[in-house]
Order: C-alpha cells, then sequence, then structure tokens
C-alpha cells in the first residue's frame, strides 16, 4: 500500500511539472501585459514587479481594439447561427435516414475535414472579389459557415443517434407531423448538445484567421488579424500586444469551463461511436 | 463546399494575374511549372518533415501522459482542464505567446539562459532552431488534443481483460503496449489521420512566428500557396498549388492506413 501511494505521489507531482512547463507561455504572456516595459525586458526576467493594469486599458480603448471585437462578435455570432440551424436540421436528417447514399454523403462530410483550407481561401477571395464582397461581413460568415457546417452536422448527429427511436414511433403515433417530430421531440431532448454544438462552432469562428486574413478589411477585421497585423511603431508596443492578446483569450477560457465535460466529444467526434 | 472546389480547379488551369483582371486558358501549365520549380519541392519536403515531426512528437508525449493520467487516481479533471488550455486558446494568440518565450535576447527561454550564463542560439534567426521551435510550436498547441483523445480512448480498455493481464503478471508497460494500444488501434489512427491533416494545413502559427523565415527555412506548402496567391497575386498556380496539396494529404494518409493494416495482417 505504501509503495502504491508512492507512485501515485510521484505520477502527481510529475504531470503537475507537465502541466506547469505547458502553461508557462500563457502564464508568462499574462505577465507581460502587467508589467511596465522597463520590468518586461529585464535580464534575468522578473518575477516580482507592480502590477499595472494600463495596457488593457489603452489598447483596448484607445487603441480601437473595441471596434474588432465588434467584428469578431457579429461575425462570429451569424456564424454559428446560421450554421448551427442549418446543421441540426441536416443532422436530424442523417441520424434518421439510415441508407447507403447518406452514408455515402456523411462521410464525404468527413473527408472535407481534411481539404487544405487554402485551397478554398483562394476561390472565396476570387468570388468575393469580383461581387464586391470584400471587407464586408456576409463574405467571411458565408466561408466560415460552409468550413464550419461538416463539423456541426458530425457533432449534431452524435446527439440525436442518442435519442431512442421509440421516441418518434411513439410521437408519430400520437399524430405529430413530421416536422412537429422534429420541433417538439427531437430538438428538446438534444438540447444541451445544441448548445455545445453551437459553443464549439463559436470557438472555430472566434479562433479563425486564414479567411479573416483574406477576406476582410480595415472595416471587417476580426481580432485575430487586427492582433497578428498591430505593428511594432510604439514603444509600448510588447506590454500592449500582451494586454490585447490575454483580452481575447478571456472569452475562450470561460467557453472551456462551459465545455469541459464535451471536450472529449467535441473533438474526438465520430472517433468513439464511429 | 464542393461549388469553391470546383472553381479552385477550374482556377489552376489559367494564368490568371488578379491586378490586371488577364486571364488566360493554359492548362495543366501551372502543374507543369510547379513540377519543375525546386521551390515547390523544397516547400513539400520541409512540410512533410515538420509535420512527421510534430505528430510524432505529440503522440509519443500525449500518450505518456494520457497513460500517467489514467493511472492516476486524483485530480484528473483539473489537470486535464488545465493541459488543454493551450489547444483552445486562438492560434495567433497562442504564436504571440510562443513567440515571447522565444524571441532573440528578451525572450524568456533566452533571457532565462543568459542569466544562467549559456548564450542562447537564436530560436527564430538560426534556420535548424526555426524548424525545431516551429515543430515544438505545433506540438504545444496540439498534444493537449492527444492526451485527451487518448486518455478517453484508455478509459474505454475492457477492464475485465486488464485484470486478467495483471494476474498473469504483466507490468506497468507490458499492459500499456500489449493489451491497451492493440486494443484502441482505431482510435490511434483516427487521430494520426486527423492530426497529419491538419498539421499540413498548419498555417497561423507559422505566419505569426516566423512568416516561413528566416528565408523559406520554415516555409510549409500552405505558406508558400498563401505567399503565392495573395503576395504574387498568380492565383492559377496558388490553385494548382493547393491541389497538389491535397492530393498529397490524401496520399499520405491512404499510404499510413495501408501501412497499419499491413502490419496487422503480418502480426496474425
Amino acid at each position: 500500500m505504501r509503495q502504491r501511494d508512492k507512485t501515485q505521489a510521484l505520477l502527481f507531482l510529475s504531470l503537475c511539472a507537465f502541466t506547469a512547463v505547458n502553461l508557462t507561455p500563457v502564464i508568462w504572456g499574462v505577465l507581460t501585459s502587467i508589467k511596465h516595459p522597463v520590468d518586461a525586458f529585464s535580464v534575468p526576467p522578473k518575477l516580482i514587479f507592480a502590477p499595472t493594469f494600463e495596457f488593457h486599458w489603452q489598447v483596448w480603448v484607445e487603441k480601437a481594439f473595441w471596434h474588432y471585437l465588434i467584428n469578431s462578435v457579429v461575425i462570429s455570432v451569424a456564424t454559428v447561427v446560421t450554421s448551427v440551424s442549418i446543421g441540426t436540421m441536416a443532422a436530424y436528417g442523417f441520424s434518421r435516414m439510415r441508407n447507403q447514399a447518406s452514408r455515402g454523403l456523411l462521410f464525404g462530410l468527413l473527408a472535407m475535414r481534411m481539404f487544405p483550407h487554402i485551397l478554398l481561401a483562394i476561390p472565396f477571395f476570387v468570388l468575393a472579389k469580383s461581387l464586391g464582397l470584400i471587407n464586408t461581413y456576409p463574405a467571411m460568415i458565408l466561408a466560415l459557415v460552409a468550413i464550419n457546417q461538416p463539423f456541426t452536422i458530425w457533432l449534431m448527429r452524435s446527439f440525436f443517434v442518442d435519442v431512442p427511436h421509440e421516441l418518434y414511433e411513439a410521437a408519430a403515433i400520437d399524430g405529430c407531423s413530421a416536422w412537429q417530430v422534429f420541433a417538439r421531440v427531437a430538438l428538446p431532448v438534444v438540447r444541451p448538445g445544441l448548445w455545445v454544438t453551437a459553443l464549439f462552432s463559436l470557438l472555430l469562428a472566434y479562433n479563425e484567421f486564414l479567411f479573416a486574413l483574406v477576406l476582410t478589411g480595415p472595416d471587417t477585421k476580426t481580432l485575430p488579424v487586427a492582433i497578428a497585423e498591430y505593428g511594432g511603431e510604439d514603444i509600448n508596443y510588447w506590454s500592449l500586444s500582451a494586454a490585447a492578446a490575454v483580452g481575447i483569450m478571456l472569452p475562450i477560457v470561460a467557453c472551456m469551463m462551459a465545455l469541459q465535460r464535451h471536450l472529449v466529444r467535441g473533438l474526438a467526434l465520430g472517433a468513439i461511436k464511429g | 463546399m464542393l461549388y469553391p472546389l470546383g472553381y479552385a480547379i477550374w482556377l489552376s488551369l489559367y494564368n490568371y494575374d488578379i491586378g490586371s483582371g488577364a486571364r488566360d486558358f493554359i492548362g495543366l501549365g501551372n502543374y507543369l511549372a510547379l513540377l519543375v520549380d525546386p521551390r515547390f519541392w523544397d516547400t513539400l519536403n520541409r512540410t512533410i518533415l515538420i509535420v512527421l515531426a510534430a505528430v510524432g512528437l505529440e503522440f509519443c508525449v500525449g500518450l505518456l501522459v494520457a497513460y500517467g493520467l489514467y493511472r492516476l487516481t486524483f485530480g484528473v479533471r483539473t489537470l486535464n482542464l488545465l493541459m488543454f488550455l493551450p489547444s483552445i486558446v486562438t492560434p495567433v494568440v497562442a504564436a504571440l505567446f510562443l513567440r515571447w518565450i522565444f524571441i532573440g535576447r528578451w525572450g524568456l527561454l533566452s533571457a532565462a539562459l543568459i542569466s544562467l550564463g549559456i548564450f542562447p542560439p537564436d530560436f527564430l534567426g538560426n534556420p535548424t532552431w526555426a524548424r525545431i521551435t516551429v515543430v515544438l510550436a505545433d506540438a504545444w498547441q496540439f498534444t493537449p488534443f492527444m492526451i485527451l483523445v487518448l486518455y478517453a480512448g484508455l478509459n474505454t480498455v475492457d477492464q475485465s481483460q486488464i485484470e486478467a493481464a495483471q494476474i498473469d503478471g504483466a507490468g506497468v508497460w507490458m499492459l500499456l503496449f500489449r493489451i491497451m494500444l492493440p486494443s484502441i488501434r482505431p482510435l490511434i489512427i483516427f487521430v494520426l489521420a486527423i492530426r497529419l491533416m491538419d498539421a499540413f494545413r498548419f498555417f497561423d502559427t507559422i505566419y505569426v512566428l516566423t512568416s516561413g523565415g528566416p528565408g523559406t527555412a520554415t516555409e510549409t506548402i500552405t505558406l508558400y500557396t498563401y505567399a503565392l496567391a495573395f503576395r504574387l497575386l498568380q492565383i492559377g498556380k496558388a490553385s494548382a498549388l493547393g491541389v497538389l496539396t491535397l492530393l498529397v494529404t490524401a496520399a499520405l494518409i491512404a499510404l499510413m492506413i495501408r501501412l497499419i493494416y499491413r502490419r496487422e495482417r503480418g502480426a496474425f
């Protein structure tokens, strides 16, 4: 028994060490964001310093990062609403049809996951340019919906498949139309799954960089593009961009807390239940 | 999704300059030009090298940590959650965090080494180190994903089988390699395939970390495509490169699945 406890403690400590190393860059970023530049550039690195939140204020308010935040929010929310509502209906259809053709379509969707995004970014760019949609919200939203769709459908399908078949049959016997079975029976049952899917596609949309870089302009720039392009002309550049980076990260941390029980399903979807 | 793909293939057959709008049909000319372009082969080799190194590292570390978590009897959920953070942070932001670790002189790593009296290499400026840094960056971001999936997989292994092996005197490592790994083989293939695909189109982090530099030392195929399309404005050639990337990825994955199945057949 003693031996066992010792192994457990050792294991725990080494895993803690791994986690600590893993989190170092994030912690360092947070520290940089509340340091004065003098402290940030010191060698050896300073761990004790007078914290300041001045740069957080500066970057979000004075450097107008709030503007990019609005862009990010508009684009992500519109993407989620569109792709989840289409995806849910498609997923419901897939979960009730179990024939060869729909299986083929499902795997076709999965195959789209492996497309190099850059290959899709080029035609999207050319199309948007010829339609004059560069630097508008719709171009970005449409592109994001298109790349999110396979994911939403697969994830929602994994929730619908869990619904017992008897429930549908009972509803049909009680005289529900096909639409009522979907709206009144299936949807309420999978509501938690709906939230999980929405949050995941929110994350995907919020984090997306390549399409945002190509399709947005000065008026519609999202946060990732804004921070990547944020120039080094400012003397406080380090502290400012660290503050912006930390601010961008906060909503994600909140999302993660909300999603913790579902992370595996969201990420490995289809892996455990083919 | 199919429409843009078709459009991309169609574009790849043209010599299309988006600046002037000139567009001539040149058939497979773009593909031929790429196939004799040494930069294409360099980028392809480099990409494959970086991808294999990163995914290999992720899998080994991921498996080790996942198995550690599996054997641990307490605090697993908190640790798992904390470990997972790097995977979910916006890739651009994650890359910035890493930049502050690796950048010359002021970065945490360099500063720490200097204060220990070691002169650090320029992690982002030296071609070899830059490649290592990029691999580490990818590993940092995606190992947690491996851990999470493999940990979930290990938990699905039949408990009675494990007990039987323990009674037969199997050690900790024997248990892992002889009993648990074979029984989650499909999951392993799946997660490796997913990671390979994603690593192949790895863009955000490299773009922010090194932009392919120094020179072209860390330029992957996606970055090259991006440069062709949006810097040099050769839309046709860039589309052709994108189609080639798709073919290479598909071939790589098909090869991997074949290899794994063959080994399985050999074992019986």
